[in-house]
């Protein structure tokens, strides 16, 4: 056993820990943070990610001793931490998630999320194939992966106040010439963003 | 997990000594942990001992000047694949870093991890199969499951190297440095590696216990150089090589004059392809070339039964490669 | 004011009638005639007249699940629990010649060590011990005290060495089925004779896995007495509780089931299995709840799966492209189990057919439902066979899946999933490209019938109180297909409440009578059962109101404006109508509905891939669904269920596949590392479509269908772009350098 102080979403936390204990091992069975799933226990499925001074890091390839003096957020972090930095309810992230049927059995979406939030830290305005190369190592059986791209990019296109792309799920509902239009102005508002965001700081890490 | 002693030296000769201490029984560095702790979870690896070096200040550095890229042993991938100079100047290493696992395996792993990293063969990472890596007396690759098995200098061990940094490094003549109780000793990071054949089969690197790679050096490629990385997975993300070359070249007016080129994923060890580099020297790079060089690469190669399909997919990506670099 | 009785009961045995439905056990459909209340029948509202379902509604459960509070079988923690973890059979068949009991008790923290087999394994991952400790930790370290010992018996685990004259038996019996034969079989030989065109080829498909993210587990909270409540990932929870009952031996009514959210199922989890049935014991051997979820090794090795086949098929057709005969010849590799194989023809018309169908038994776990059992299998014998015919005819891939679908829907389909995928434009569409280019693009195509029925035994309860709120509840478990959400909105649509205005209560086998989610019965289960209550709610909601107003009954209406009433031009708010209720509120049940349902759902989709002849990549490009639907109670995760069927076809058709060491009995690919499902970076372009012409205006589930023909459909484009004809799945790379000709 060693005790550990560990920063977890904002609050340092002491517990302790035989060495070999995993981060994710002290998160659900020492800190009750049940949030950080389990699901493969060696790195394969993504589930445990958390991110670790902002990086995405699979909590149960960490040594919990090696977390120490390290800022970790959890999923149960994402929210007050927004909060907490002036934000008002749920990270967008979350909320995106939440309206676009991001989910299913809702499993993999902790990790998914953080993920995500990794991404827009480093690159406010991601391509969709930056979304998917920051999320290809997080496993979903359920969706499909599309509604959480569109997720991510309803997040990306809220936090920069322009009216997001028609999401696939909605274009039945819009003219197809109507979809096309606000397709193409969000694409101009997002290449327009990203321009100003290039090698200004944390565009890109 | 088995229980282990955890240690923070704050010092390299301090880890070292740890490690090596008469009462330190099973020991091992660690650094990203990301091969490391797999192991352990699956029990494939029940060190007494861990040894932290991130405790050990000043191994994590890239350095780029002085005709020379320096990279710590602590170096993170995500900071390789996105380090401008290293993008800029010594493009394959980069590529190779991008191309590794997820980006939550990427934030973590490190450049020494990456090299000294163990077989991925299923066989060798299923805990019951006590095959020849573990200590067993037969490489059931062999005559078992072997699609993704070595092609080019297998036996007695048909595994295949599974670092994407390594085949890049070699490919860009990096040198490799350890250090060890009896001191520091530098080699081309080619002869780091140990065939089966030649070797102890239970390891792949010249690595003495308690020593630790530090760090690796690359020179500065020549004016006109470049290099590139191209990497071929089953699967588009979190895979390993079924293949993968390193390509770096200098070109003057489409001729080619300097070239190095190594073969990943169909060997034990980064595979350097000499007969190929000289089938390119003094000649003008194009697609009749770039396909004779690829034939020459994989002149050697001896499947077993269910990988043949790696000699046309690797020429094909030798072909590329090479191809990418003249454009 | 005068108040109604608390609760509106049934009808007093109202009269049966017959009725014929499909139902569906542990995933598997089956034809059944069943008696059902002759009462009027129920229907949903016109769909232009909608104002919540048919939309795009995000979840009820959406919040929870993002914020990571949602807690799941796994996340379950009960003062005085302790950890158990199984030892599992290492080899196929095996004596097991040394467990050391001793050892494992005298770990620190070890309470209890079961042995479950103490002489022989007969399959892969059978458990034989489970060790319950005070941590996770010491119950695997418990499990490694044991330091099993098994010496190998002799085993079979693949089909040619089960088939062997004299090969070890799988359990009693033979190791080869019996034939289940279907059609006449001289008939269906003339006819392929006398065909214009025929060809002749044997397909392969491999186990797949589930693969649900959240393994199988349980949590059994019994401290001893006569109560206990079990938290399980299950598909039942109703009969989980009542399997866990026996074992625990309570009274069926005294053990609660509980799933708040589970992980994932895909029709692996419907029983107490054998984790449950261990827990179970421990709990009461030691009086003291027992965690216990299988590790991912183990969810490969011993949590079923979808069986394999091998079919041989001969199909002929006349010149026109009508099919005239099939032969089909198959073996079904379900392990221990029977496997399944659905029939064939699959949703074409063949002239005469015969099929002669078999299992063959093997030493390794027993297959068990799989998003539309037996489905994949027919289909990509059949799609593959189809498309072997017409380029042998010279006839296009469309044209003859028109010309012989066995039902006018997927002929619709298929011209507009051919739009959406751009056939027209497409230049192989009688013949298959050549690799003649670093990109080679194909098109495929798929169709589907999924006939699933709901459950008439399914009830729902709605309660309204005084207070405005509304509660509907229902056994039946939410697998993250939005269940919940639709309770909730069916109660919304019935009485012009916003989604949010409603509970909906689930994953509880203390409710009314739910149903096991497989084969895509919860939907028409639950929904018409939820309908059929909110119907009988407003009925007494309008009695009661009648009597406090002094009006009709028949006249009130419920709306998004509050409560009115055809006499009266002033509206009620709804909270002030629901004030006017006695202190207990007011509840109604609601049983499953014929009327409400629809059976026979119909998916047709096309894949465009581009395959690299170089290196034998395969890339889906783009994925077109056109799938019935009936009346979509919420587009937004029709929708997203949809696709996740594409995907795991996408897998089955790419990726997938269970490999084994015969030799060795093991199985190489029993992790997320080497069992290869598809990431972010495989997902092609999704055209997602809700047949809106199926006009019929009744529920179904659409979780088989489109999990059926996508990997048809690709492994068709990858022939028809480069001429590479993969006949076993997964489509490797080193398949299609093979089929190339490329490996020498």
């Amino acid at each position: 056993m060693r005790p550990l102080r560990l920063t977890v979403n904002g609050d340092t936390l002491e517990t302790a820990a035989p060495a070999h204990w995993t981060l994710l091992e002290v998160l659900r069975y020492r800190l009750g943070l049940t949030g950080s799933k389990q699901g493969c226990d060696k790195g394969d499925c993504g589930a445990c990610t958390v991110l670790v001074d902002g990086r995405p890091q699979l909590a149960c390839l960490t040594l919990a001793a090696l977390a120490e003096g390290h800022a970790i957020t959890t999923i149960e972090g994402l929210m007050p931490l927004h909060v907490a930095a002036g934000g008002d309810g749920p990270d967008p992230v979350q909320g995106a998630f939440d309206r676009c049927g991001a989910l299913q059995c809702g499993f993999c979406q902790p990790g998914m999320m953080l993920s995500a939030r990794a991404l827009l830290n480093r690159n406010p305005c991601p391509t969709r194939g930056e979304i998917r190369e920051a999320l290809s190592g997080n496993l979903c059986r359920c969706t499909g992966y599309t509604q959480i791209f569109e997720a991510v990019e309803l997040a990306v296109a809220e936090s920069l106040g322009v009216a997001p792309a028609p999401r696939a799920w909605e274009e039945q509902r819009m003219k197809p010439a109507e979809a096309q239009e606000q397709a193409r102005r969000a694409a101009a508002a997002l290449a327009a963003a990203r321009e100003r965001n290039d090698g200004g700081p944390g565009a890109r890490s | 997990m088995k229980s282990f002693r955890f240690l923070n030296p704050a010092s390299l000769d301090e880890a070292i000594a740890l490690a090596t201490a008469p009462d330190a029984g099973d020991a091992r560095f660690l650094a990203g942990g990301q091969d490391l702790l797999t192991e352990m979870q699956e029990h494939l690896a029940e060190p007494d001992r861990v040894v932290n070096l991130k405790s050990v200040p000043g191994l994590d550095r890239i350095e780029a000047g002085g005709g020379r890229l320096r990279v710590g042993a602590l170096a993170t991938l995500v900071r390789l694949e996105r380090e401008a100079a290293v993008r800029a100047r010594w493009a394959a290493l980069s590529e190779a870093a991008a191309s590794v696992a997820s980006p939550q395996i990427r934030s973590c792993a490190t450049l020494g991890g990456n090299l000294c990293q163990r077989p991925r063969c299923a066989y060798y990472r299923i805990e019951e199969a006590r095959c020849l890596k573990k200590g067993g007396t037969e490489c059931f690759a062999y005559g078992g499951s072997n699609k993704y098995s070595a092609i080019l200098g297998g036996g007695p061990s048909w595994i295949v190297h599974p670092s994407d940094l390594a085949p890049a490094l070699v490919a860009l003549d990096a040198e490799i440095v350890l250090r060890g109780a009896g001191g520091e000793r530098r080699l081309p990071l080619e002869k780091f590696y140990v065939l089966p054949a030649d070797g102890d089969v239970t390891k792949e690197t010249v690595l003495a216990p308690g020593e630790v790679v530090t760090e690796v050096v690359v020179p500065e490629p020549p004016a006109g150089a470049r290099s590139t990385y191209l990497k071929f997975r089953e699967r588009e993300s979190y895979d390993f090589a079924l293949a993968a070359v390193a390509a770096s070249l200098v070109l003057q007016d489409g001729v080619v004059r300097t070239a190095r080129i190594c073969l990943g994923g169909v060997a034990p060890v980064p595979w350097r392809a000499p007969q190929a580099e000289a089938a390119l020297l003094g000649r003008r790079l194009d697609a009749a070339l770039a396909k004779q060089a690829a034939a020459a690469a994989l002149a050697g190669a001896a499947p077993l039964e269910q990988n043949a399909f790696k000699i046309p997919l690797t020429k094909t990506l030798v072909e590329r490669a090479l191809l990418a670099l003249a454009r | 004011m005068k108040l109604e009785p608390r609760a509106v009961p049934l009808q007093d045995a109202p009269p049966k009638r017959k009725v014929k439905t499909t139902q569906v056990v542990n995933g598997i459909e089956t034809e059944v005639e069943i008696e059902v209340e002759d009462v009027p029948a129920g229907q949903w509202p016109p769909r232009a007249s909608l104002r919540v379902l048919n939309h795009d509604i995000p979840r009820v459960d959406g919040p929870v699940k993002v914020s990571g509070a949602a807690r799941y079988t796994h996340d379950v923690r009960v003062p005085g629990m302790v950890w158990a973890r199984l030892l599992l059979s290492p080899l196929p068949r095996a004596r097991v010649a040394a467990l050391d009991l001793e050892a494992a008790r005298a770990v620190p923290g070890v309470v209890h060590v079961l042995v479950v087999e103490r002489e022989e394994t007969g399959w892969l991952g059978q458990p034989v011990a489970v060790v319950a400790a005070e941590t996770l930790e010491a119950a695997g370290d418990g499990l490694r005290a044991l330091a099993a010992r098994f010496e190998p018996l002799p085993w079979v685990v693949d089909h040619a060495a089960a088939v062997r004259e004299g090969a070890p038996a799988v359990g009693r019996g033979a190791n080869v089925g019996r034939p289940e034969t279907d059609g006449d079989e001289a008939r269906a030989r003339a006819a392929l004779s006398a065909s214009a065109t025929r060809v002749r080829a044997t397909y392969t498909v491999p186990v797949q896995h589930h693969a649900s993210l959240e393994t199988h587990g349980v949590v059994v909270d019994y401290r001893g007495g006569e109560d206990a409540v079990v938290y399980c990932s299950t598909q039942y929870a109703q009969g989980f509780a009542a399997e866990a009952a026996k074992e625990l031996g309570l009274k069926a009514g005294n053990v609660r089931g509980v799933v708040e959210h589970m992980g994932g199922g895909f029709g692996s989890k419907f029983g107490l299995d054998a984790q449950g049935l261990y827990a179970c014991r421990i709990a009461k051997e030691l009086k003291r709840p027992v965690h216990l979820m299988l590790d991912r090794r183990a969810e490969f090795l011993m949590s079923g799966n979808r069986s394999g086949t091998s079919m041989t098929i001969e199909a002929g057709c006349d010149a026109q492209g009508s099919l005239t005969g099939l032969v089909a010849e198959a073996w079904k590799h379900g392990g221990l189990g029977r496997g399944s194989l659905s029939g064939l023809p699959y949703c074409y018309k063949a002239g005469a057919h015969f099929r002669d169908v078999r299992s063959v038994r093997m030493h390794l776990d027993a297959s068990r439902a799989m998003r539309a059992p037996g489905h994949p299998q027919a289909s990509f014998g059949m799609e593959s066979i189809l498309d072997e015919l017409a380029y042998a005819a010279g006839l296009d891939l469309v044209e003859i899946r028109r010309r012989n679908a066995a039902h006018p829907a997927w002929v619709r389909q298929l011209d507009r999933v051919a739009r959406e995928i751009g056939w027209d434009q497409h230049p192989h569409r009688t013949q298959p490209g050549k690799p003649d280019r670093e990109e080679c693009i194909g098109i495929g195509f798929g169709i589907s019938n999924w006939g699933s029925g709901g459950s008439s035994d399914c009830e729902a309860e709605v309660r309204i109180e005084k207070d405005g709120s509304v509660v509907v509840a229902c056994a039946a478990q939410d697998l993250g297909t939005g269940t919940r959400m639709y309770m909730a909105a069916i109660a919304a649509e019935e009485f012009g409440l916003p989604v949010a205005a409603v509970t909906a209560r689930l994953g509880d086998s203390r409710l009314p009578t739910g149903v096991a989610s497989g084969g895509s019965v919860t939907t028409p289960s639950v929904a018409p059962a939820v309908k059929d209550a909110c119907t009988r709610a407003r009925g007494a909601f309008a009695a009661h109101l009648a009597q406090v107003l002094g009006r009709s009954a028949e006249g009130f209406r419920f709306g998004p404006d509050g409560v009115r009433h055809d006499g009266m031009t002033e509206r009620l708010a709804w909270s002030k109508a629901c004030g006017t209720l006695p202190a207990e509120g007011l509840s109604a049940r609601g049983k499953w509905q014929e009327s409400l349902q629809t059976r026979g759902v119909r998916c047709t989709q096309a894949a465009q891939v581009a395959v690299d002849p170089g290196t034998g990549r395969v890339r889906v490009l783009h994925m077109v669904c056109l799938q019935e639907v009936g009346l979509a109670l919420n587009r937004l995760a029709v929708k997203s269920q949809i696709q996740g069927g594409m995907i795991q076809a996408l897998g089955y058709a790419l990726g997938e596949g269970r490999q084994l060491d015969s030799a060795l009995g093991l199985q190489l690919n029993a992790s997320f590392e080497e069992y290869k499902i598809p990431h972010a970076l495989e997902i092609p372009r999704m055209t997602t479509l809700i047949d809106d012409d199926d006009t019929r205006n009744g529920v179904a589930g659409v979780g088989e269908p489109p999990a059926i023909p996508g990997a048809s459909a690709i492994a068709n484009a990858v022939h028809n772009a480069c001429g590479a004809r993969v006949r076993e799945l997964p489509i490797t790379p080193d398949k299609v350098l093979l089929a190339l000709g490329k490996v020498v």
